[in-house]
């Protein structure tokens, strides 16, 4: 569907008050700590120093002794006999025969303050025998290298890969060589990017209850209900449907709370302690130490340009670890890797590679950064070393609807060159740059995901709606289904309340991930909302005595369609709900499915620094992001995601990093040490959004959450190179990292 | 010991309070106001931040690291107590719902605070306001842009509120096993105090001790609060200088400076968030000794003079003689921090901090520049550092290389050996010892480059 074909709304598109401000501004909304139970106990987590040692002993005697202690868990308590996914879930949960990683939760206690249960954790005395550990993706991917766990490649490892890669993979088309043989220039480049954490505010908190009879229930912030009754429920040997989890307020997730780490802990607690309720609050250092960070990378590119800047040919070499367990997003970081080119002859290979680090989590559009740094650094290399604009190498090389994706598929409709359209004409790609300063630009693309989906909609008696949904709202998702909602139904947007509801209330739903809330659970929404229009036209067909068909739903009401359907006023949705009760019982509509039509969402975006070139130190004097959301909905939560995704890339750019000592203990685990940038660190992020409508959504969506955070990564060292010469190839572009490469740039 | 404040406008009164529990806890816990949030129990993402008033006006402070006793005789408010008490929200609340300057909400009701502090003082500077509040969700435009929006409106005549008669926090003989606390009511009582007590913590803005409690689960056995002790809050002019009580905070210090030392200022409203300056005093950044602390570098190249009184003896010393090794001060059992004194002088120092982020963050290096020129020649130069040794120290052999020379780059380069007879600095997470030297050397450079009006047009290191 073309963009102009969509007529215009009354609501989608305009910025109204999101419905929880108030809740938010006043302190009244309750996050995953906000609760307690009467009878409350509270749980606290021993965690090994080491960063890779033999569990020899266990000894809990001291703290049992203890008063007011009333559980201890170790992983005797936990059933035997996992495989695959359950087994690493449940591994990172409690180490079994070793800890993997400084961090790794080795037994947990429940007691009846806070207090006493963090003095009970210290009272529990484990004996180590320390191995050798390994840190960092290149060393680990060694043929020597200490053994993270024997057995755990899959059957994509051919025989004779180094001990610890667990995953392999080869994919692309054409033929390469034929490719670069084809070139004026032909680059490589080396990349190295390293671990970031979400950073979200919130720390992980939930207060869980488990009886003897393998009933339970959790109050949790998750991304995901469904996955958190799923994840506890394997690790426990539980049946999913006896748990009841319910979603709190979410104080930030971007995808570091789509997974479990110390809730079944409080299940398990609260069974040994006779169901009572037990309450766990992560400290940030817990948090740091042992959540899910994102993956470190090595990464090698090569790719041919023509002197017009037509690229003829790209081949990656993906390596990345995702800590002490498979599931580095090494896969997805090279799907997106050229994802914004049109190439005839490209080639990929990854390797998942274990080392002694936490178990890495989603983080924002997992891989695309990494990939994204290494494609996108090199080349802007390539574009200066010919003489080239950036911004008209990436429109020459654009990929449109209907190309063959870099990875595989065909593109659907995509707003790549709307996108870079909209760069180019920027008024910032205009400002004067004065000494030391520069301009850097990149692309960034992620795919967008639907997932398992499940919302029912209800009509009350007064003709206002209520709709469940299942994905958490982090960033204003209620609003914009609320909208959706209003604007199928033709009510006010104040009409629709929209409730995220616990696992109880719903069919599974997959979390607020992929960037598919306002995409899969606003679609759901509409539909259902639809289904529930469908019934209103039948009920006031029946009162008229007129067929269903001949019925249309217009501005709120039923109305005869057409001079033929009969001269009736229009049923308001007032007048249909307010005697439901003798017209058929509740109005409501479902919808249920993994919804087709995703749209993937491309960004470009141009940043300005200015490099100090005594200490190196990298200061952004603008910045813009230009991103195609098919259509924003609420367009201050569009602009939302992409600010935030583009302040969480400068963060990783410029200064976050997981610093490990020569023991492989990490040792910036605290805000203090872990900064990420403040209101002075960053420019108002000026943002332009692109509409290219999604054909597959009734208003034309695309995912809006993730690209933002992948193009800042190689937009700032662009910028670097362009205000001093000097070529970043690692991650964080931090002072000294910085005033190395100038000397380097200043010898060579 | 009972301890009285204002909560929300309403009067608080707490019998036998355990000094070591913090505001934070309490709201939670005990009173059950959970808008107050916890994100990191440090002081460093601002989201636990609560409006705190007494006769010296209204400050934005971290409940995660303040103890109880510190608010006796104060008016505390917090994200419940900003929206009046029928519910009509406080503009800046107004202002976050228009402008979004929401997403996952977590941060919020510390901005909220924050803000209605900044807008209660009339303070428009928000990038500095709110730079000790993170968030991760919004990049800070929409929040800039509603604290901008809600400047203009009057302050709701709910926030008036007066600071409760207090006396002197009443003694009980204590049953619960809580650390014993004092809270003097003046330098005398406190002198008194510290010689009968001398193994005591001593309290003032809970900034690091605050840490020892909540990151160390350290046990305090004896605690002395110094914020009842007005007389060690003072600021004079003494002969043409300074004294400035140990008991001062950094928020005042920082004023005091801006007319004096305006680079001091500077490197003051860049090393701490608006919550911490608010808290944090300079008798206790000193008397901590710490190696990175980043107020010695400059008050030694300011030439400052240390008062450590013991009852009713005192002693004085150059500031940098103070610090006698790592985590070793010259200080006696008993003895406390009672002022530090800056001659008067002409303003030259130049102060250069430099660490991975602009705001709020441990320096890898800070130095101090006192340099005096006479005909092109310098006449004397004090040079002090921060980050480069297990102390703050002098940089001497630098100091005698210049002394005498011209003031040109050949002299500054004629200094190059001297750095490393007066440093051995060490690798860490925050810099390698090879950048921390370079580092210090190029601000030698950067130093008279300024002096020579050659404009380095760059933000980092100019304070």
């Amino acid at each position: 569907m073309a963009k102009d074909e969509f007529k215009e709304f009354r609501l989608v598109g305009t910025r109204p008050d999101r419905p929880d401000g108030l809740d938010k501004v006043t302190g009244r909304a309750r996050y995953g700590a906000d609760i307690s139970a009467p009878g409350m106990l509270w749980g606290a987590v021993v965690r090994s120093p080491h960063a890779h040692a033999r569990i020899v002993s266990i000894d809990t005697s001291r703290a049992e002794a203890l008063e007011g202690v009333k559980a201890v868990v170790t992983r005797a308590d936990f059933p035997t006999g996992l495989t695959g996914e359950d087994w690493d879930l449940q591994e990172n949960t409690m180490a079994g025969e070793r800890a993997l990683y400084d961090g790794h939760a080795v037994a947990a206690v429940a007691a009846t303050s806070k207090l006493r249960a963090e003095e009970a954790a210290r009272l529990i005395d484990v004996t180590y025998e320390v191995l050798p550990h390994v840190i960092d993706v290149d060393d680990a991917i060694k043929p020597d290298a200490p053994v993270i766990r024997e057995g755990a490649a899959d059957a994509t490892v051919p025989e004779g890969m180094p001990p610890n890669v667990v995953r392999y993979m080869e994919f692309g088309h054409g033929n390469v060589e034929a490719g670069f043989a084809e070139a004026d220039l032909v680059r490589e480049g080396h990349y190295k990017t390293e671990a970031t954490h979400q950073g979200y505010i919130e720390p992980h908190a939930c207060l869980g209850q488990l009886g003897g009879d393998g009933k339970g229930e959790m109050w949790v912030c998750t991304q995901g209900q469904w996955f958190i009754r799923k994840m506890c429920a394997g690790v426990l040997g539980l049946d999913a449907a006896q748990l009841r989890v319910t979603p709190s307020e979410i104080g930030g997730g971007f995808g570091g709370k789509t997974t479990i780490f110390m809730e079944p802990l409080s299940l398990a607690l609260s069974r040994k302690a006779g169901g009572k309720p037990v309450k766990i609050v992560m400290t940030r250092s817990e948090v740091l130490r042992a959540t899910g960070p994102t993956a470190s990378a090595s990464m090698d590119v090569r790719i041919g340009m023509k002197k017009d800047g037509t690229l003829t040919a790209a081949r990656a070499e993906f390596r990345m670890q995702g800590g002490a367990f498979p599931g580095s997003p090494v896969d997805m970081a090279l799907y997106c890797a050229f994802a914004p080119y049109k190439l005839d002859h490209v080639a990929h290979v990854g390797y998942d590679v274990l080392a002694n680090r936490p178990k890495c989590a989603a983080y924002r559009a997992p891989g695309s950064p990494m990939g994204a740094f290494a494609v996108e650094s090199l080349i802007d290399e390539m574009c200066r070393e010919l003489g080239l604009d950036p911004m008209e190498v990436r429109l020459k090389n654009a990929v449109r609807e209907g190309d063959r994706a870099s990875y595989g598929p065909k593109f659907a409709s995509i707003g790549l060159v709307e996108t870079l359209e909209a760069t180019r004409a920027h008024p910032n790609l205009a400002e004067p740059l004065g000494p030391n300063q520069g301009r850097g630009v990149a692309s960034g693309y992620w795919f967008n995901h639907n997932g398992e989906t499940s919302v029912s909609l209800a009509i009350s008696e007064d003709g206002t709606a209520q709709v469940s949904i299942g994905t958490p709202d982090i960033g204003g998702s209620r609003a914009s289904i609320a909208l959706m909602t209003a604007e199928t139904l033709g009510i006010p947007y104040e009409d629709v309340r929209v409730n995220v509801v616990e696992t109880g209330a719903l069919g599974v739903n997959e979390p607020t991930h992929g960037s598919r809330a306002t995409f899969a659970s606003g679609k759901a929404a509409v539909l259902a909302a639809g289904q529930a229009i469908t019934e209103m036209c039948r009920r006031a067909a029946a009162e008229w005595g007129i067929e269903p068909e001949a019925v249309e739903w217009v501005d709120g009401a039923a109305q005869p369609a057409g001079p033929n359907a009969g001269k009736f006023p229009p049923m308001s949705i007032a007048e249909i709900a307010g005697k439901m009760g003798e017209t058929g019982g509740p109005i409501s509509g479902h919808h249920e499915s993994v919804p087709e039509g995703v749209g993937a969402s491309f960004g470009c975006h141009v940043v300005d620094v200015e490099v100090d070139p005594e200490t190196g130190r990298v200061t952004i004097l603008r910045y813009l992001v230009v991103q195609d959301a098919g259509r924003a909905i609420h367009p201050a939560y569009v602009e939302g995601q992409y600010q935030g995704g583009a302040a969480q890339g400068i963060g990783w750019a410029l200064n976050e990093a997981y610093i490990y000592d020569d023991k492989g203990r990490l040792q910036n685990p605290v805000f203090l040490d872990y900064r990420v940038p403040v209101a002075s660190d960053l420019p108002m992020i000026d943002t332009v959004i692109v509409e290219v409508p999604n054909p597959g959504h009734p208003y034309g969506v695309r995912g809006v959450g993730e690209t933002g955070i992948t193009p800042p990564l190689p937009a700032i060292a662009n910028a670097i190179q362009d205000a001093t010469g000097a070529r970043l190839r690692a991650l964080p572009m931090n002072p000294p990292a910085v005033l190395a490469a100038l000397k380097a740039a200043r010898g060579a | 010991m009972d301890i009285t404040f204002l909560l929300n406008g309403e009067s608080v009164h707490l019998d036998s309070v355990d000094p070591t529990v913090t505001l934070l806890d309490w709201l939670r816990e005990t009173r059950g106001l959970t808008g107050t949030k916890e994100g990191c129990n440090e002081g460093d993402c601002g989201a636990c931040t609560v409006m705190v008033q007494d006769a010296g006006g209204a400050r934005a402070l971290n409940a995660c690291i303040l103890f109880l006793p510190q608010l006796h005789g104060k008016a505390v408010r917090t994200v419940e107590g900003i929206a009046a008490p029928d519910g009509r929200l406080h503009p800046v609340q107004e202002a976050m719902v228009t402008y979004h300057g929401s997403q996952c909400g977590f941060c919020t009701p510390g901005f909220v605070v924050a803000m209605a502090t900044a807008h209660l003082n009339g303070d428009t500077g928000f990038d500095d306001a709110l730079a000790g509040n993170l968030c991760r969700c919004t990049g800070y435009a929409p929040i800039i842009r509603a604290a901008e929006a809600a400047a203009d409106q009057p302050v709701p005549d709910w926030l008036a509120d007066a600071a409760p008669e207090a006396p002197p926090p009443r003694a009980h003989p204590d049953g619960h096993g809580a650390p014993r606390w004092h809270a003097p009511e003046d330098v005398d009582e406190l002198a008194e105090l510290c010689a009968r007590h001398p193994e005591a913590v001593l309290v003032a803005g809970a900034t690091d001790v605050g840490l020892w409690v909540t990151k160390g689960l350290r046990d305090l056995d004896e605690v002395i609060f110094l914020g009842r002790c007005r007389d060690l809050q003072e600021i004079e002019e003494v002969a043409g200088g300074l004294r400035i009580g140990a008991g001062v905070t950094m928020d005042r210090v920082l004023e005091a400076m801006r007319p004096r030392h305006p680079a001091y200022a500077e490197m003051i409203r860049r090393y701490g968030s608006a919550q911490v300056r608010a808290a944090a005093t300079i008798g206790g950044n000193i008397a901590n000794g710490s190696p990175i602390g980043d107020n010695p570098p400059a008050l030694i190249a300011l030439g400052a003079t240390l008062h450590l009184r013991f009852r009713e003896t005192r002693r004085e010393m150059p500031l940098e003689e103070f610090f006698l090794d790592y985590g070793k001060q010259d200080r006696h059992p008993g003895e406390f921090v009672e002022a530090i004194t800056l001659p008067p002088q002409p303003d030259r120092l130049r102060v250069y901090k430099l660490s991975k982020r602009f705001d709020q963050d441990i320096s890898a290096v800070c130095g101090a520049f006192n340099i005096t020129v006479e005909d092109g020649r310098v006449e004397s130069a004090r040079i002090a550092f921060g980050g480069m040794a297990g102390v703050p120290k002098r940089a001497r052999a630098v100091e005698a290389a210049l002394t005498g020379k011209p003031w040109t780059e050949e002299t500054v380069i004629s200094a190059w050996d001297a750095w490393e007879r007066d440093f051995q600095p060490m690798d860490d997470m925050r810099a390698s010892a090879a950048y921390r030297l370079t580092a210090a050397r190029n601000m030698l450079s950067r130093c008279l480059l300024d002096d020579l009006g050659a404009a380095t047009n760059v933000l980092e290191v100019r304070a």
